[in-house]
C-alpha cells in the first residue's frame, strides 16, 4: 500500500476498504484486547534496501503508525511497541544516539497537531527503566504523557529503554515495599500483575514479532508466558509488515477465538445437559428406593 | 542467601500459603479428559454453523455495550457488518481448512522423511550434520484426551521417553520437560521405568544409557529405574527435569514473598534484590534457561512455563501438528543450527 497512489481516488478507496474491513472485524467481538509489537528489522532493511540507518527505523515509524491505525479502528484498546531493549545501549553510540534523537522527534510527532493520539483517543505510556535516558528525552515524555493522560479510548505503551526481566524485577521490588510499608499484603500472582508496566491493562492476547526470529529477546517475558496468548511469527522485516499482513493477523485471530468461544459453549452445554440428566436419574433412583 | 532457597522450599510444602493465581485457567483439554475426543468433528461443523447463524441474526444479549447501543443507534449498519463478516469467515474458513489440509501432509511426508525406527546411529547421522546443537532442549507437552489414540497417562509417557531417547542419541545433556498439570512429576515411578524401557529398545538391554530425573519443585532426584545412587550410577548420559504450573509464575510469588519476608525482618535489604540475585535464585529453583523449547501443539502457547526462563529462548512448533514426532524434533534442532544470536545487536 503505497502512500503516493498514482491512480487518482485511489488512496481514498483504500482508506474505505480499510474502515470497512475494521468496522466488520470491530463487530465481530473477538479482536485481541491487547496486542503486543516487536518491531525487529528495521536495521536489516535499511541494509537490504541500500539507505542510511536512520532512515530504516523511520521507515519502522511510518509502518508502526499505519499498523497502530488499523488496530485502533478494528477495536484493539491496547497495543504495546517494543521500541528500545536495555540490551541496545550496547549498539555504537552513534546509531544509540540517533535512535535517541528520533524517539525525541516521533514522541512530539505523536501527541502535536492532532496526529494519531488525538485522533484515536490514544493514552500514551513510556514503560521501561527510565532512569537510563538522558534529560531532554525524559522532559518529552513527560510532556507527551501528561497531554496525552486524559484519553479513555486506548492506550499505547512505548517500551523505551525495556526488558521484561528488568519490569518482573521492578514488580517484585515494589510488592516487597509494599509489604514493608502497609505490613500484611497477601501477595499472590494478581499483585506482581497489577506492579507491572502494564499492570491495569486487559491482558495480553496477541503478540508479533517481524524479521523470522523466533524469540521473546526478552520482551513481556510474564505476559506471553500466560496461557492462551497468540504469537505470531512473521519472517518480514518490520518495514515491510504493512496494514494488509496486519489485517490477516486480526482475522485469522478473530476466526480462531470466535471458533473456540462457540465450542467451549456448546462443551458447556453438553456438559450442563449429562449433569442434570445424571441428576434426573438420581432423583429417579431415590424415587425407586 | 542459602535463606531465601530455605524459605521458599519451605513455601512449597505450606498449604496454607498456597495462593489462588488469578489467571488460573482451566488445565487444557480437562473438559474431554473424560468423554474423549470423538465428537470434535461434529461439534467443529457444529460450532461453525453456529457462529455463522448467530452472527445472522440480531443478537439481542450482546455482551458489549458500545456496540449494543451502536444496534440501537444503527441497526442496519451493524447488520451489513455483521453479514460482511460472515462473508470473510467464510472465505477464510475455506483458506483455514485448505492450509490445514496441506500442512497434515506436509508433516506426514516429514514423518517418513526422517525416521529414526529406534535406532540411535541414524539420529547421530542426522544431528552431525548440523553446525551447532542447543546444550538444553526444553518441550512442552499435552495429555491427550483418554479416549484418543496415544491419549491418557500412557500416551504422555511414551511420547515423553520416546522424546528423551532422541534426546539422549542427539547428544543433548539436559532436558526439561513441562506439562501443566504437572502430570509426570506425580507419576515419576512409572515414568522412570518407561523411561527404562524405551532407552534398552534404541540401546539394546545390557546397554542402557544412565539417567537421571530431576524435579526442581520438591527439590528431589531420581537415579535409573532404582535409586543405585553409587558414584557410577550418578555419571548419567542425561538430566530430565520435569516442570509443571507451579514452577513458572506462582514460583516467582513464592520467591517475593520470602524476600519480602526477609526484608521485614530486616534481614535483607531492598537494594540487594538484583537481578544477579534474582536469576540465581530461579536458576536454583527452576533450573538454567533452555536453549530451545519444542512444542509439540498445532500453535505456540506457552501454557505458563516459567516466564523468567524464556528470555532468548528459541521457540519452535510445527502448524497444525498435534503429535510428538521425531521429524518435528529433529527440524527443531535444524531450525535452531541455522538461527543467529545478537542480543541487543
Amino acid at each position: 500500500m503505497s502512500s503516493e497512489g498514482s491512480i487518482p481516488g485511489s488512496n481514498s478507496l483504500l482508506s474505505l476498504v480499510k474502515n470497512t474491513f475494521s468496522r466488520t472485524l470491530r463487530s465481530s467481538n473477538c479482536v485481541p484486547q491487547h496486542v503486543g509489537f516487536v518491531m525487529d528489522g528495521n536495521r536489516r532493511y535499511s541494509i537490504k534496501k541500500e539507505i542510511e540507518i536512520k532512515e530504516g527505523h523511520e521507515a519502522g515509524f511510518v509502518s508502526m503508525s499505519r499498523i497502530l491505525e488499523l488496530c485502533y479502528e478494528s477495536g484493539v484498546t491496547t497495543a504495546t511497541v517494543f521500541a528500545f531493549s536495555i540490551e541496545n545501549f550496547k549498539r555504537s553510540p552513534y546509531e544509540v544516539q540517533s535512535l535517541m534523537d528520533l524517539a525525541k522527534k516521533r514522541i512530539r510527532q505523536l501527541t502535536t497537531n492532532g496526529n494519531l493520539a488525538q485522533k484515536y483517543g490514544i493514552r500514551i505510556r513510556v514503560i521501561g527503566d527510565l532512569s537510563l535516558l538522558d534529560e531532554d528525552l525524559l522532559k518529552e515524555i513527560k510532556d507527551a504523557v501528561e497531554l496525552t493522560k486524559d484519553n479513555k479510548r486506548s492506550v499505547l505503551n512505548i517500551c523505551f529503554p525495556y526488558t521484561g526481566r528488568e519490569e518482573i524485577l521492578h514488580s517484585m521490588k515494589e510488592v516487597i515495599t509494599e509489604r514493608k510499608v502497609k505490613g500484611n499484603t497477601k501477595i499472590g500472582e494478581y499483585l506482581i500483575d497489577r506492579h507491572l508496566y502494564t499492570g491495569g491493562l486487559p491482558p495480553l492476547d496477541l503478540l508479533i514479532r517481524t524479521s523470522g526470529v523466533s524469540r521473546l529477546s526478552d520482551f513481556m517475558l510474564w505476559q506471553v508466558s500466560n496461557k492462551g496468548v497468540t504469537v505470531e511469527l512473521l519472517n518480514c522485516l518490520w518495514p515491510e509488515f504493512g496494514p494488509s499482513k496486519m489485517a490477516w493477523i486480526l482475522l485469522k485471530f478473530a476466526f480462531k477465538k470466535s471458533l473456540s468461544d462457540r465450542s467451549y459453549t456448546l462443551e458447556k452445554e453438553d456438559e450442563s445437559t449429562s449433569d442434570t440428566s445424571l441428576f434426573q436419574t438420581q432423583t429417579m433412583s431415590i424415587k425407586a428406593e | 542467601m542459602s535463606q531465601i532457597q530455605e524459605g521458599v522450599r519451605a513455601r512449597v510444602h505450606n498449604p496454607d500459603d498456597e495462593a489462588i493465581s488469578s489467571t488460573h485457567t482451566k488445565p487444557p483439554l480437562n473438559a474431554s479428559f473424560e468423554k474423549g475426543n470423538a465428537n470434535t468433528k461434529l461439534r467443529t461443523l457444529k460450532a461453525i454453523t453456529e457462529s455463522i447463524y448467530i452472527n445472522n441474526e440480531y443478537n439481542k444479549t450482546e455482551k458489549n455495550e458500545i456496540i449494543g447501543r451502536k444496534q440501537q443507534q444503527n441497526y442496519f449498519a451493524y447488520l451489513f457488518y455483521k453479514i460482511l463478516l460472515v462473508g470473510l469467515f467464510i472465505v477464510y474458513g475455506a483458506f483455514r481448512y485448505a492450509q490445514y489440509q496441506y500442512n497434515r501432509v506436509k508433516l506426514r511426508i516429514y514423518d517418513l522423511v526422517y525416521n529414526p525406527s529406534n535406532t540411535p546411529q541414524l539420529i547421530r547421522q542426522d544431528v552431525l550434520k548440523l553446525d551447532k546443537i542447543p546444550k538444553r532442549v526444553a518441550a512442552i507437552l499435552d495429555m491427550k484426551p483418554i479416549g484418543d489414540v496415544g491419549g491418557g497417562l500412557t500416551g504422555l509417557l511414551n511420547d515423553s521417553s520416546e522424546l528423551i531417547c532422541w534426546t539422549v542419541s542427539a547428544g543433548i545433556k539436559h532436558l526439561t520437560l513441562y506439562d501443566f498439570d504437572g502430570v509426570l512429576q506425580k507419576n515419576v515411578t512409572s515414568f522412570r521405568e518407561e523411561i527404562h524401557n524405551k532407552l534398552s529398545k534404541y540401546y539394546g538391554p545390557s546397554n542402557v544409557p544412565k539417567f537421571v530425573v530431576r524435579i526442581p519443585h520438591s527439590n528431589s532426584m531420581y537415579f535409573n529405574r532404582d535409586d543405585s545412587e553409587s558414584e557410577e550410577n550418578k555419571k548419567v548420559a542425561i538430566e530430565i527435569s520435569l516442570l509443571s504450573n507451579r514452577d513458572g509464575r506462582e514460583t516467582i510469588v513464592d520467591l517475593t514473598k520470602t524476600m519480602a519476608d526477609l526484608c521485614t525482618q530486616g534481614s535483607l535489604d531492598l537494594s540487594d534484590v538484583t537481578m544477579d540475585l534474582v536469576d540465581s535464585e530461579l536458576t536454583q529453583l527452576v533450573g538454567p534457561e533452555p536453549d530451545l523449547l519444542v512444542y509439540f501443539g498445532p500453535s505456540l502457547d506457552l501454557q505458563g512455563f516459567p516466564p523468567w526462563h524464556i528470555r532468548l529462548t528459541e521457540f519452535y512448533w510445527e502448524p497444525d501438528n498435534t503429535e510428538v514426532t521425531y521429524s518435528v524434533f529433529i527440524r527443531a534442532l535444524k531450525k535452531f543450527s541455522s538461527c543467529k544470536m545478537n542480543v541487543g545487536k
